[in-house]
């Protein structure tokens, strides 16, 4: 009897889906007035400082509303939270575009999450923009999920760069690696190992920490016992700051390499300067930390968009936080995105304006920064300097670098 | 390449670390103690406890005073914190079956960790703790202050818990009423006040354990989760229900831990906390009273 | 008694009932967030099983979803097993490792078994990050889209609701008879006096073993649903903090109250998924203006909720909390 009246609705239902199936043909999230845009970040447990990139582009989208939208549309963004777990940015996404009715899925945070969003945002052709993810595979395997595009440059990439500079400018270098054991800190090991090409065997020592770890002082003791002169921190967090702790406390002097995503000034303000001086990190927002763009106009763009649209309890230590700037350069890129895609915005045309970007007054990204995409190339930021910390503030040397991630 | 050359020196760094480490896991194991003794509870909370006198403290010292002035207030906090929570919400549910008290614990950990958060929000804040981080060499090994001190501080509290417990009125009143609640009323020891005395000085030490941890964990809201359970590993190695067990404990197994965290390549980094459990496991089945427990004798 | 037995049919065919018409009246997404919490209740009621009728605590349940998610994971990703036949897998390999548990669960009174069972909740996501050549590590596995089978003509939402309901509701009723029939007998009685039950013959040892691998069962098919709907799976997918959230939403549910698990379960499911709504409806008090963004508040929430009716619970109305748990007091008297 139940099973009877189960089959009834369910035929029921279908009856309903399939009245409900003709839907008008105008694009979602799509109205005169108004641009849905989502996206799903960790707002809260260990990751929850990276979510922090969401409310530097939600002040910056405020910003473009005041001035009037972009088409006379106001940008309307929704970000969730996800606590870096993927089964609630799957729940997420699918709210946000089921429920919601978002346009495009934007600059949603982590490679894990992402990899769990990207068949199904795939499958049913919504864009997945600009992903804040180091993993390679979200710009290069276009082929198979079209509608998806990374934007920061891949971790492998950057490692490969500082393997690239230790056989250019170190002499005799024996390298030490401390890695976080997933894809973020083996991504960047595998890229120091390519960069370093046939002078891998210059990696003495590799020790991996995973994130539960209470410290990682005993895995730096074990990398200084290898006699190491160079050091790669590729860790996240306050394993870096640990880690930094470390070296000074054991009184080891390698020249070190500091992840970018770790590199935030307000992070290494805080280790002990005989070890951070002559870090070595890579660069291509502009920190608003640093003292080279005090005076700079993106900068100042930046802390006033922030002051102005950030909300309530924006404070001093807010207008020096990078990861507000790396939110609102990508925040920037959109709506760049969104105005090439001009005034009859389809989901087509948004893929296509961002998979032909050519991008060069981003303000807050380094100057000569071109934000250049193909739909063969779909790795949006693609050019880094090389910074060096010294007297507590990072200091860019150098000409641009450029990737070519494949 | 994962386990790399065996030099002494780096062994006795990888014990130092692990003895520091130890020294943190001691230290709440300690306040884990004092609760399990006087109310013969296991507290989920403590670690969340900690943290949150922690971030007052780190909340007063960002209003402008330093670590020493701020020290005793935080502790008097803690105290009346633990205090509040037992006679409110422990007391009610105290006769009742076990895992109500161990629900109610947990519920006071969501508690506060939620209330961390939207406090102070997440993210890792420096922490500016009593020790220099100078380091000095003993016998060609770099050891940090930092270090030395954490190590003391546990061994300091559990001579002054000692002290207290044997040569105090108060102490003996807290022992009694753990031991024979019915024998120590008769004799006038205010039970009730007694065992939300004990709360409160686990709250003091954990607060303690906090202070001293946060310079080397850095501070957030999560900081004590994964110590939390390293914790009730050193509490139970060394027996629920004795303080210096549970430092001696919590040293022994941060040692273990790190030794085999370093040189076992099975073990590695990412099965530490699973040998921890382990751990717990082999001393619960075979020596439930762990290494300085007294065995309980059940009065029928 | 009859009267009573009567009313628990009706309202499981209300139930039924409910769940057949359920999807006509909201709209697909609400339907899959019901499906969620459907699945939050299968677990649910695998651990009143465990905890309400075995009296054995677990603060470790999240694990074994995990286990069963990891079933399905690899079944249907590296071997390209249907998801569908994954299910019973999945709760069978969780149902297993649950024996295994609980084994030593035996010699390990309440609190230990806390202690013990909150171990495996925090230390069980290392296991594949371990051995992530068979895992996945981090990177985790992606599953097959969530897709109506048979040709059904339903949406993927609606098909993981009904499917997910469907077996809720066969575990339901499985769960009812097993606790009105003698094994819920003999385990009401091992939990009343586990000395007069030994006495009588009954071995309280393969009971409680039972019960544990049961409610493992129930866990492993809710994660593998889970792994199902959401078309992923890492290590990060049944986080330490569920495993607390199942104990608790069984706290404040209500143990014996098979609709209190259903408010459990959305309970769960809300403070997971919908705390932005929550810290939404709190900003409609007067006086209170909360940043939506800023997690922490259903937390709080949560555990002030939990605690006040612990607290206040114990006599009265909480009677059938009392009655689950009140004769557990016979095993702690031996705390120690």
């Amino acid at each position: 009897m139940v099973v009877r009246a189960l089959l009834v609705c369910v035929l029921a239902a279908a009856v309903v889906v399939a009245a409900a199936g003709a839907r008008p043909l105008a694009t979602p999230g799509v109205t005169a007035n108004e641009i849905k845009i989502g996206s799903s970040v960790p707002l809260s447990g260990e990751a929850a400082i990276a979510g922090s990139v969401a409310r530097g582009i939600d002040a910056y989208f405020n910003y473009v509303n005041a001035k009037g939208g972009v088409f006379g549309r106001k940008i309307k963004f929704t970000y969730l939270d996800d606590g870096y777990d993927p089964g609630r940015a799957v729940n997420n996404t699918i709210r946000l575009v089921q429920q919601e009715g978002v346009f495009a899925m934007f600059s949603s945070l982590g490679t894990s999450n992402n990899l769990a969003v990207r068949k199904l945002l795939n499958d049913a052709k919504v864009p997945q923009l600009f992903v804040s993810a180091g993993a390679t595979t979200f710009g290069r395997d276009y082929k198979k999920y079209p509608w998806t595009i990374g934007y920061i440059p891949p971790y492998s990439e950057e490692g490969a760069i500082y393997g690239r500079y230790v056989v250019q400018k170190i002499k005799k270098p024996k390298i030490a690696v401390l890695y976080q054991n997933d894809d973020y800190g083996r991504d960047l090991y595998s890229g120091l190992q390519l960069g370093l090409g046939k002078k891998r065997s210059a990696i003495v020592a590799k020790v991996a920490y995973d994130p539960t770890s209470t410290d990682v002082q005993p895995q730096v003791a074990q990398l200084k016992a290898s006699k190491a002169n160079v050091f790669m921190i590729f860790a996240f967090g306050k394993f870096s700051l640990q880690a930094f702790n470390a070296v000074s406390r054991l009184g080891w002097k390698p020249q070190i390499f500091v992840n970018d995503v770790s590199s935030a000034s307000a992070l290494m303000e805080i280790v002990p300067q005989s070890a951070a001086n002559g870090s070595i990190s890579i660069v291509f927002g502009k920190d608003p930390a640093a003292p080279i763009w005090r005076k700079d106009k993106g900068i100042r763009l930046f802390q006033s968009i922030l002051k102005q649209y950030g909300g309530n309890d924006i404070g001093a230590r807010d207008l020096k936080n990078g990861f507000y700037t790396a939110g609102m350069a990508t925040a920037y890129t959109l709506v760049d995105a969104l105005k090439k895609a001009g005034r009859n915005l389809t989901r087509e045309g948004i893929m296509r304006a961002a998979t032909h970007l050519n991008e060069k007054g981003n303000p807050f990204v380094l100057p000569g920064i071109v934000v250049r995409t193909t739909p063969n190339s779909r790795f949006p930021i693609t050019q880094v300097k090389l910074q060096r910390w010294s007297k507590k503030a990072w200091r860019p040397f150098g000409k641009l670098i450029s990737i070519n991630p494949r | 390449m994962l386990l790399g050359v065996f030099t002494w020196t780096e062994f006795a760094q990888q014990i130092v670390s692990g003895l520091r480490d130890g020294a943190i896991y001691g230290g709440l194991a300690l306040a884990l103690v004092i609760i399990y003794r006087s109310t013969r509870a296991i507290n989920f909370a403590q670690g969340e406890m900690a943290t949150f006198t922690t971030f007052i403290a780190w909340s007063l010292m960002n209003h402008g005073l330093s670590f020493w002035t701020a020290f005793p207030l935080v502790l008097a906090i803690a105290f009346s914190g633990g205090v509040a929570i037992e006679r409110l919400i422990i007391r009610p549910v105290e006769n009742g079956p076990v895992i109500t008290i161990v629900i109610v614990t947990l519920g006071l950990a969501v508690l506060l960790n939620g209330l961390m958060s939207l406090i102070w929000g997440g993210g890792n804040r420096p922490f500016h703790g009593p020790f220099s981080t100078r380091t000095i060499d003993v016998g060609g090994v770099p050891i940090s202050v930092q270090d030395i001190g954490i190590v003391a501080v546990s061994f300091a509290l559990v001579a002054l818990l000692a002290l207290f417990f044997r040569f105090t009125k108060l102490g003996l009143g807290l022992r009694a009423a753990a031991l024979n609640r019915q024998s120590s009323e008769l004799v006038g020891v205010r039970v009730g006040w007694m065992l939300a005395f004990g709360w409160g000085l686990a709250a003091v030490l954990g607060a303690v354990a906090g202070m001293m941890v946060a310079p080397v964990l850095f501070l957030d809201p999560n900081m004590m989760q994964t110590v939390l359970l390293y914790a009730f590993a050193a509490a139970v190695l060394g027996g629920l229900d004795s303080p210096l067990g549970a430092v001696i404990g919590g040293l022994l197994l941060g040692v273990t831990i790190t030794l085999l965290g370093r040189y076992v390549g099975f073990v590695g980094q990412a099965l530490k906390l699973p040998t921890a459990l382990l751990l717990i496991l082999l001393v619960l089945l075979v020596k439930p009273n762990g290494l300085f427990g007294r065995v309980a004798v059940r009065r029928v | 008694m009859r009267l009573k037995l009567g009313l628990e049919v009706l309202g499981l065919l209300v139930l039924a009932l409910l769940i057949a018409v359920m999807p006509r009246l909201v709209d697909n997404f609400t339907a899959y967030e019901m499906a969620t919490v459907g699945m939050y209740f299968i677990a649910l009621l695998g651990l009143s099983i465990l905890t309400g009728y075995s009296g054995q605590i677990s603060l470790g349940h999240g694990a074994f979803m995990a286990i069963g998610g990891y079933t399905t994971a690899i079944l249907s990703v590296d071997h390209g097993v249907r998801d569908l036949w994954t299910i019973p897998i999945a709760g069978l390999v969780a149902g297993v490792a649950g024996l295994i548990v609980g084994v030593p669960a035996l010699r390990l009174s309440g609190l230990y078994l806390a202690l013990i069972t909150f171990g495996i909740a925090v230390s069980f996501r290392q296991i594949p990050i371990k051995f992530d050549h068979f895992f996945g590590g981090t990177t985790g596995k992606v599953l097959g889209l969530l897709k109506t089978p048979f040709g059904l003509s339903a949406t993927p939402e609606d098909w993981i609701y009904y499917l997910t309901w469907g077996i809720a509701f066969v575990l339901l009723v499985v769960a009812w008879l097993f606790v009105r029939g003698k094994p819920g007998r003999t385990l009401k009685a091992i939990r009343d006096s586990e000395i007069a039950a030994a006495s009588s013959g009954i071995s309280i040892a393969r009971y409680k073993m039972i019960a544990f691998g049961m409610s493992a069962f129930y866990a492993g098919v809710a994660g593998a649903l889970y792994a199902i709907a959401r078309a992923y799976m890492n290590p990060d997918v049944f986080p330490i903090i569920l495993s607390v959230y199942l104990v608790a939403a069984l706290a404040l549910g209500g143990i014996d109250s098979f609709v209190g698990l259903i408010v459990g379960a959305t309970i769960i499911y809300v403070l997971i998924n919908r705390a932005d709504d929550v810290t939404g409806w709190i900003n409609h008090l007067p006086g209170v203006s909360l940043d939506s963004k800023r997690p922490g508040m259903p937390d709080v929430i949560f555990g002030a909720v939990l605690i006040l009716v612990l607290i206040t619970l114990r006599t009265g109305v909480g009677g059938a909390l009392r009655r689950a748990f009140g004769p557990l007091t016979t095993r702690l008297y031996s705390r120690s």
